[in-house]
């Protein structure tokens, strides 16, 4: 089963010097936080923003080779998690054949949302990493943190 | 940049990536083959390590950014045919990916970072416009060179 989400906000983790992209189900269900670093970060805070770059970022250049083929994104899916490692898939679909591509999250998620693509989550990786570490981690998190890409 | 011949473009080789001393960025020394001409440009960290991991063929468990281009490109039948550093503008370089896709030629913007990361990862050749090479920034170039050492340099010599 897949569960639609929605890209709530990017964050700053001091702790782990790395970024949060923190997404979370469509009815305000269950969060899902995926730890990316500074330059995946920023690619996913340009596309969030709407920022044009002066010249193409990497998933400008993505999406550009895309669109000369004319391939479009169906759907990136947040596939599994593995020893705090999250995979993801990209679902392509060209000249009527679809495809099925591995990817980073950060990577399927900074395309996703330049190509106004759904994004998805496996239901048994929101279970794995609902853990009480995070929750309590999460409580100590500002409302102001959350509340820049509030949609 | 469509209407450049070949004949204006001079093929470079990526010769090493070093961090500079000065900033927190890397450089991407390109020369050509006889040696003769050198162009640093400068990228960001991730984009040195993505230039660094193709030379030096580290596999990743998961797929870098590059990585799932090629694998966008293999999937789709497009053929990178060859990336060449187009412009530059105030210390800025531009670039231009070409490939082919259903049988027609086309160019792509980019960045040189992302060119010649995609370039090391499909095997396709890098080159500069004569005039870009002739326009390089610096006149203390030599000096940075002499600075960073070919000590460095002999890391990744190809």
């Amino acid at each position: 089963m897949l569960t639609q989400m929605k890209v709530r906000g990017l964050m700053f983790d001091p702790y782990n010097n790395a970024y949060i992209v923190l997404l979370r189900e469509e009815d305000q269900g269950e969060m899902l936080p995926i730890w990316v670093g500074k330059s995946e970060a920023s690619a996913i805070s340009f596309a969030l923003e709407g920022i044009a770059a002066p010249r193409p970022m990497t998933h400008d250049l993505m999406k550009s080779l895309l669109d000369s083929v004319e391939a479009k994104v169906i759907s990136v899916v947040v596939t599994d998690l593995v020893e705090n490692t999250y995979y993801a898939k990209i679902h392509l679909m060209h000249e009527d054949s679809e495809f099925s591509i591995d990817s980073r999250p950060s990577d399927a998620i900074a395309l996703a949302l330049r190509t106004s693509t759904p994004i998805f989550a496996q239901e048994e990786v929101l279970r794995k990493q609902a853990s009480e570490e995070l929750d309590h981690w999460l409580e100590n998190l500002k409302p102001e943190d959350f509340g820049k890409y509030e949609s | 940049m469509e209407h450049t011949e070949l004949a204006d473009l001079v093929k470079l080789k990526v010769h090493g990536v070093l961090p500079d001393p000065n900033t927190e960025t890397q450089i991407v020394i390109l020369k050509d083959e006889q040696h003769a001409d050198i162009l640093p440009i400068w990228v960001g960290t991730a984009e040195g390590t993505a230039i660094k991991m193709a030379m030096e063929g580290i596999p990743t468990p998961r797929p870098m950014s590059h990585d799932l281009i090629r694998s966008f490109a293999d999937h789709l039948n497009i053929k990178i045919l060859r990336v060449v550093v187009t412009d530059v503008k105030n210390n800025t370089y531009y670039a231009a990916v070409h490939l082919v896709a259903r049988g027609e030629e086309r160019t792509v913007d980019s960045r040189p970072s992302d060119a010649i990361a995609l370039a090391l990862r499909t095997n396709s050749p890098i080159y500069v416009t004569q005039d870009v090479l002739k326009r390089r920034g610096g006149g203390n170039l030599d000096a940075l060179l002499e600075k960073l050492g070919t000590k460095n340099l002999g890391k990744y010599e190809v």
